[in-house]
């Protein structure tokens, strides 16, 4: 069975090969001078897909010289075709004295020069550069006696506008976040960043999709390092289909094996354009909302766009609440069934009585009830994110009131457990970048103390913490600063330090320009300023 | 390759094998099969030598009803919120093995919050049961240690008690509190090694006793009271400290915190109070000088009068007598007693390390010689709102 299996397989992964190379075949072929031959080419290779629309006609004074233009229906912008396209070449065109040959070297050359009134035209006669732009939004115009083509970027697609952010949201910082549209992103950080160094460096991946990358980063702040790495591991990509930001991120990440995330996510221009001005290195992949940052460190979760939009002394409290909350969403369960199962001694006595109280009666071992209650808020919470809205509220209302108190009442779970649970629940939202890994460790943990109590979990704690130490994000320790130690860049990492105070970027990342600002920042008032009561 | 991460897998599960042998205590035991013992009972026959242990754990979710009913004096339908269990074998282990004849789930020991010792056990001798309590890791240091006034420990672990649900809560937390008033010591588990380890310092310990009072039907209710203060020479129990006597020696140990204190025309409340032991070697003839000063302030005064300087130097005056009469007092007692209570022996021994070789052997017949002077350094610092009589 398993060799039909692999033989299968076999064949699949050879169909592939072959289809891949058909798909290809007209890697190497040029424009030819026939329009016509052109266009049956063109039509060959897009097919008979009904929004691939060829528009001949006939332009020039009297009306002799044979064109078209190929563009995707639902693509470009209808009124730039119509005005700044179709008009001049049908209309305006004929007005003007036919001089083309004397003037300019080709038909071509005069179009672009002299008749079309549009902003971004290139040319070709590649017919790959032709038909991948086509695919994305641009329109050919091609004429008769030329081998060439022009190229008219005219994207003018359905697209969705600028909105809140969703998942990170802010109380004082601005509310705006990425969008699917490339461009729409690169323009919000370009006017974040009005810095001329600020780059964006375009890939094209995926065979099929073939969608727009681009790299972001601060000449000058970036070190050239970071910036040739992921270069070279996003070219290493060769997979026919990239359709949103994670796809790259688990092409590249630096620990694919590992439960933590060494690329950083965000939907937010400001907290993209933040990175950036640390010296770090954002991907911006079209048709998906969200940035990529590289290097990602451990301590950047914990990092809140509202820590630096409001003043330092609640924000580093809010800090130390988010890491509590890191490690009350890992360990509140875990230390709990070690507690009950194996050292009761360490409650208070009073707790004690309380929660054997509670426990009276229960048919399960405390870890199986953990671990039941624990899938069960999974469960729910998967169910109220993928239901449509409406639905998703009345499966939060049966899961939190009808199940948590029948069960309780049921005598099936322990309340002090409900209580765990929820707790925990609620804190592992409070460091969203480790949502996910939070959820994973909670469990591990359970099921380890619930094997070894709270030697099992001093020991797995061990164990994250040393594979923590060996975590690299492009080559930057993954516990930087506090492994490596560095204390200059404490300023960002238990404590927010005031902006004033901040003068370096993050000693980890390298940085080419270290300096953030002028040093003495710290505000004073001025002495010509000091309009009080006068000396006598 | 291949070969290389087979090996990690391997040494991989082999270092958790080896982790959970290491780990020794294999004791995952859910709440619900173990019983938490709040307090512990210890009886010795004299005669038979037989040990007797009784066990007071808690009923978990018992007790829920306002009333705390416990034991066997169950009523109407509320639940009891304590299990007494008691059983009797010829050494200690046997007694305990024996419970589990008639117990349903394991004791669980940490989190016992009082020994109680039966007089009779008491003054037989109770060095076995500090033995086994300090070479098991289970039982807590600061556990409090009780005498009882009756024969047994258990004829004291099934009166209800106060407002705590809990009987042996409540016992710890009377204790507790008539330390905190300076009436009677709360002596620890520890403060117990502490002074049985000495060779010459005499343990001391609370001890509780029933009242009985006449409730509203004619009914005679028992409770809880704390009595006295046991004193124990060695392990065993000689006699006993009346309450002018164990306050006196808690004047005398720097253990008053707050109180109060009655001199013949007012009453007066502790505010702070310090205490120092010299010793002095006078020749042959050793000479102890406790030293005491204390803050208090005017809480009642009898007589209809203003007071003045000289009624606050003369209240300063009686309350200075007062607080010596009550260390001569329990001086006096454990003269009579030749138990060392207050540990003049460890004072002497600290400032006089060479002759204390000489001393330590023959220290039962020096203690009754001892000269004790007591200094009182009283001051009254506050009079209350009003300096007039009303």
């Amino acid at each position: 069975m398993f060799r039909l299996l692999k033989r299968k397989l076999l064949q699949r992964t050879s169909d592939h090969k072959d289809e891949a190379k058909a798909g290809n075949d007209y890697a190497h072929i040029k424009l030819d001078i026939k329009l016509d031959d052109n266009l049956n080419r063109i039509r060959n290779i897009l097919g008979e897909s009904n929004d691939v629309i060829i528009r001949e006609m006939k332009i020039g004074r009297n009306s002799n010289i044979d064109a078209a233009i190929v563009y995707i229906d639902g693509l470009v912008d209808r009124n730039l075709i119509n005005h700044d396209i179709l008009q001049p070449l049908m209309f305006n065109l004929p007005l003007i004295r036919d001089n083309v040959n004397q003037k300019h070297a080709s038909l071509i050359e005069f179009f672009k020069s002299t008749v079309l009134t549009v902003g971004q035209i290139t040319e070709s006669e590649d017919m790959v550069t032709i038909i991948s732009d086509v695919l994305s939004g641009n329109i050919a115009i091609l004429a008769e006696d030329t081998a060439e083509a022009l190229l008219i970027d005219a994207k003018g697609w359905e697209k969705r506008g600028i909105e809140e952010p969703g998942n990170e949201v802010s109380v004082r910082g601005p509310k705006e976040s990425f969008t699917e549209t490339l461009r729409t992103n690169t323009a919000l950080l370009r006017r974040k960043i009005k810095d001329p160094r600020l780059t964006f460096q375009n890939l094209q991946i995926g065979e099929r999709t073939k969608t727009f990358v681009t790299v972001v980063y601060i000449k000058g702040i970036t070190q050239e390092n970071l910036i040739t790495e992921i270069n070279q591991r996003l070219k290493r990509i060769n997979t026919d289909a990239i359709l949103d930001v994670g796809y790259i991120e688990q092409y590249i990440e630096d620990a694919p094996q590992s439960l933590f995330p060494t690329v950083g996510i965000s939907e937010r221009p400001d907290v993209t354009a933040a990175k950036l001005l640390e010296g770090r290195v954002a991907i911006l992949v079209d048709g998906s909302p969200m940035a990529l940052t590289m290097p990602f460190l451990f301590l950047e979760g914990f990092q809140n766009p509202d820590d630096y939009y409001t003043r330092p002394f609640f924000a580093t409290m809010i800090r130390w609440v988010r890491l509590l909350g890191f490690l009350l969403s890992i360990y509140l369960p875990g230390l709990f069934v070690s507690l009950s199962a194996f050292h009761p001694e360490l409650f208070p006595t009073e707790l004690l009585v309380s929660v054997a109280a509670a426990r009276e009666g229960i048919p399960f071992p405390v870890v199986l009830e953990a671990l039941l209650m624990l899938l069960l808020f999974e469960i729910l919470r998967e169910a109220g994110l993928r239901l449509p809205r409406p639905l998703g509220q009345a499966v939060s209302i049966v899961g939190a009131l009808v199940i948590g108190q029948a069960a309780v009442s049921a005598g099936l779970v322990g309340a002090p457990m409900v209580i765990v649970v929820a707790t925990t629940a609620i804190t592992s939202f409070l460091v969203v970048s480790y949502a996910d890994t939070g959820v994973l460790f909670r469990l591990l943990m359970v099921i380890v103390s619930g094997f070894l109590g709270l030697f099992g979990m001093v020991l797995f704690s061990l164990e994250i913490l040393s594979h923590l130490v060996s975590l690299r994000s492009l080559g930057v320790s993954y516990l930087s600063p506090l492994v490596p130690i560095d204390f200059k860049s404490f300023k960002d990492t238990f404590i927010r330090a005031p902006l004033w105070a901040m003068d370096n970027r993050p000693e980890s990342l390298a940085p080419l320009d270290k300096k953030r600002q002028a040093p003495n920042l710290m505000p004073r008032a001025s002495k010509s300023s000091q309009t009080g009561r006068e000396k006598p | 390759m291949k070969r290389k991460v087979k090996a990690k897998i391997y040494l991989t599960i082999l270092l958790i094998l080896i982790t959970i042998c290491l780990a020794g205590c294999w004791d995952s035991l859910e709440l619900n099969k173990r019983s938490i013992v709040s307090g512990l009972g210890w009886d010795l026959d004299p005669k038979t030598g037989e040990v007797t242990f009784t066990v007071q754990s808690i009923v978990p979710g018992g007790g829920q009803s306002s009333s705390n009913i416990s034991g066997q004096q169950q009523g109407g339908s509320q639940t009891r919120s304590i299990q007494v269990d008691k059983d009797t074998g010829p050494g200690m282990y046997d007694a305990i093995t024996r419970l589990t004849q008639h117990v349903s789930r394991f004791p669980f020991y940490p989190h016992t919050k009082v020994y109680i010792f039966g007089k009779e056990g008491a003054q037989y001798g109770i060095y076995q049961f500090f033995d086994v309590q300090a070479r098991n890791p289970d039982s807590r240091p600061n556990a409090l240690i009780v005498v009882s006034a009756e024969k047994k420990a258990s004829d004291i672990m099934n009166i209800p008690d106060g407002l705590e649900k809990i009987q042996a809560f409540g016992m710890a937390a009377e204790i507790n509190l008539s330390a905190q008033y300076s009436k009677y010591p709360a002596v620890t588990v520890f403060d117990f090694q502490k002074r049985i380890m000495s060779k010459t310092t005499a343990p001391i310990a609370p001890i509780v006793g029933i009242a009985k009072e006449i409730g509203s039907e004619g009914r005679e209710i028992k409770k809880l009271r704390v009595a006295g203060t046991a004193v124990f020479k060695g392990d065993k129990m000689i006699g006993e400290l009346n309450e002018r006597e164990s306050s006196g020696l808690l004047w005398a140990i720097n253990k008053v915190k707050i109180g109060f204190i009655t001199v013949p025309e007012a009453d007066l409340e502790v505010v702070k109070a310090k205490s120092k032991i010299i010793p002095e070697l006078q020749g042959d003839k050793i000479k102890i000088t406790v030293e005491i000063s204390e803050d208090s302030d005017l809480v009642l005064f009898k007589r209809r009068q203003d007071i003045t300087v000289g009624v606050v130097r003369e209240l300063e005056k009686d309350l200075e007598k007062e607080i010596k009469n009550q260390v001569m007092a329990s001086v006096e007692k454990s003269f009579a007693l030749d138990a060392d209570i207050f540990g003049f022996g460890e004072a002497v021994h600290r400032k006089y390390k060479k002759e204390w070789k000489e001393l330590q052997p023959k220290w039962d017949d020096i203690y009754p010689q001892i000269e004790v002077e007591v200094k009182v350094d009283a001051h009254l610092k506050k009079i209350g709102d009003i300096y007039k009589a009303l």
